[in-house]
């Protein structure tokens, strides 16, 4: 039983790993069509999971409204929407246009999913400004400097900061504001994104080490 | 008619027959100077879809165009126009090479033809033929004989040679630091947010609230997910000592199925098995704002305790975690995904940074084995700092002593082909 559920899964990750490890430097035409090969069983592989997930939704949902739990009326819209989309895709094949007039499947996708869609994304900048009030308390030297950098970005990308820094500062003719704002984003900027991403990149490295020799192993089941 | 006249018209005809050739055809058949020592070969080093050209430069190339014509071997006489460029703009030198792997110089000319631009229909092995023409005011002075070749793929990327020694470091250091953890422990700096997980999952089990946690939006694929997965397993454990609860809403069906059995045997380890549910795992959309404004609802609705959000996220991140804070959330976020960390610093209580994702699942769990392998990051770490200091102050001497080969054989060896 081990050896089902330990050393075989571990062979196969070891010998997967090392393979596709190997196609980075192997170029011939038979290492493309490994690689091509993997993709098609991992496309093949996630078809058979989205079944597995649209029960685990269906049956979560359909629990909520037999057990009348809090806001099981939100399941309820789960059912309507599924069918609602559902339904119209099958007779339409799948097709969101026909002959250059919108199917109900189409219909469905252009009129309700993209505005939803977009509704959430709008939401977005709201979630920005409430983020940035609160990033905003100096409560240290590290919030201050924080403050400084993000005060003069705000101030360099509106016209009247632009309007205001000439004003007050334009007769120095030391710099423009879009040059303080261009050194922020190209200097100290970039040089933390980098170290992060140095940083990230070996753990990532060490990461994939630990699973392809079997160190890791959480994500099967430790034994 | 004399034998002397007779001589003499065709003598004439001889000398004449070009002149009168170009005014009937309007251009020239005489024999146009040969371009010498231009050869067609396989592109080294690549899966067989190029073909290299090469020829010699001349100082005396100022102000000509090259022209290369190609064609299948098989096609009658079809020459299509594969590439054209000014003298001196495609020299050897100037093809993407490291020194290891190739050794021409500025005094050739390369010229890469990929074979499809050629023929849609060639592949490896498919002859094609290559005719080169240099041209000085627009008109025609010199041409190359036809070359034909075949491109093959190749077994191995040699300037990749780089990569792979440091990958082979990389291993070495991997199986040492391993060795040397069985040998006598190690010190591991604190991780503020990943000490706090014990007081989140502490507060919700004194709140009797749940614990949400979010494994991103990543596949199965990818090294960050099963990072998240890790530390799922480590938490979910906790979870269960604490005999709390813990809800999972997913992106990934597959992510969904692991995630099961890792949460499941947690519960198993802690002694806790019949604390298990299996809907603590459960699926919500592959639809990147779905998911984010399913699992918003969820939040406001709950009021939950604690939130965890590790592993990959896009713009969905601050629509999460500032829905957890107005719910009063404790939220730990790590993910590796640099453009959304600005948003989870603001938004979140903890957050780690890049690399700690993939820390944090041995920081959890205290295995000797995985803590050693956070040696071998900060040792990359390491390398990496001494590599730019030592290569930045060698690339500014090379360059003030003018080492140019210096400066390119140690920028090669830092470059990825």
């Amino acid at each position: 039983m081990l050896i089902i559920k330990k050393y075989i899964p571990l062979a196969i990750v070891t010998i997967v790993g090392l393979l596709t490890l190997a196609t980075y430097y192997v170029p011939a035409k038979a290492s493309s069509a490994y690689l091509s090969t993997l993709n098609q069983w991992e496309v093949i592989v996630s078809g058979f999971a989205f079944l597995l997930g649209l029960i685990s939704l269906l049956m979560t949902h359909y629990k909520k409204i037999a057990k009348r739990v809090d806001g099981w009326g939100y399941s309820l819209f789960v059912f309507i929407g599924f069918f609602a989309v559902v339904i119209p895709g099958i007779i339409s094949h799948g097709a969101q246009a026909k002959d250059g007039v919108l199917t109900s499947l189409g219909w469905a996708f252009r009129y309700l999913y993209n505005p939803l869609a977009a509704t959430m994304f709008a939401v977005l900048a709201f979630y920005i400004v409430s983020t940035a009030f609160r990033s905003f308390r100096i409560k240290s030297v590290q919030a201050f400097v924080l403050f400084i950098a993000a005060f003069i970005l705000i101030l360099g990308n509106v016209p009247a900061g632009q309007m205001l820094w000439d004003a007050m500062l334009g007769w120095t003719g030391i710099c423009g504001i879009g040059d303080i704002i261009q050194w922020i984003m190209q200097v100290p900027s970039v040089a933390a994104k980098r170290g992060i991403m140095i940083g990230i990149t070996i753990g990532a490295a060490v990461t994939s080490l630990k699973i392809i020799f079997g160190i890791e192993r959480q994500y099967m089941g430790r034994d | 008619m004399k034998k002397t006249e007779l001589l003499l018209v065709f003598f004439s005809f001889l000398f004449l027959w070009p002149g009168l050739s170009f005014a009937l055809n309007g251009k020239s058949n005489i024999a146009l100077p040969l371009i010498e020592d231009a050869i067609a070969e396989d592109m080294p080093y690549d899966s067989g879809g190029d073909i290299l050209l090469r020829w010699p430069a001349d100082e005396d190339d100022e102000g000509v165009v090259y022209e290369i014509y190609a064609k299948t071997e098989s096609s009658e006489n079809e020459w299509k126009l594969a590439d054209s460029f000014k003298a001196f703009e495609k020299t050897a030198d100037k093809m993407r090479m490291p020194f290891w792997a190739w050794s021409h110089g500025s005094d050739e000319y390369a010229v890469k033809i990929p074979i499809k631009s050629v023929d849609g229909d060639a592949d490896i092995g498919t002859v094609l033929c290559f005719k080169i023409k240099a041209f000085r005011d627009g008109k025609p002075i010199a041409e190359s004989a036809i070359l034909c070749a075949s491109s093959d793929d190749n077994w191995f990327n040699l300037p990749r040679l780089n990569g792979l020694l440091m990958v082979i470091l990389i291993t070495a250091a991997f199986f040492m630091t391993m060795s040397r953890a069985k040998k006598k422990g190690l010190f591991i700096r604190r991780i503020a947010g990943l000490d706090a997980i014990d007081e989140a999952i502490g507060r919700a089990t004194e709140m009797g609230k749940p614990i949400y946690y979010s494994t991103g939006i990543n596949g199965m694929s990818s090294v960050n997910t099963i990072a998240s997965l890790s530390i799922l397993g480590e938490v979910s454990k906790k979870v269960a000592e604490y005999d709390s609860i813990i809800k999972v809403p997913h992106y990934d069906p597959i992510v969904m199925s692991v995630a099961k059995e890792t949460v499941k045997q947690s519960y198993i380890e802690a002694g806790r098995p019949d604390s298990y549910h299996d809907d603590a795992n459960f699926f919500l959309s592959s639809d990147q704002f779905s998911y984010a404004a399913s699992l918003d609802g969820m939040i406001e609705r709950e009021k939950p305790a604690a939130c965890f959000f590790m592993g990959y996220f896009l713009a969905e991140s601050l629509l999460l975690t500032e829905v957890g804070a107005s719910a009063g959330a404790i939220q730990i976020a790590a993910t590796d995904s640099e453009s959304q960390l600005p948003f989870f610093f603001t938004s979140c209580d903890y957050t780690l940074i890049g690399e700690e994702l993939y820390a944090a699942g041995a920081y959890l769990s205290k295995e000797p084995m995985l803590l050693s392998v956070l040696k071998l990051q900060d040792f990359g770490k390491l390398f990496m700092m001494l590599s730019v200091l030592i290569g930045g102050i060698a690339i500014a001497l090379a360059a003030v002593f003018h080492c140019d080969g210096f400066v390119k054989g140690l920028l090669d060896f830092f470059t990825n082909y």
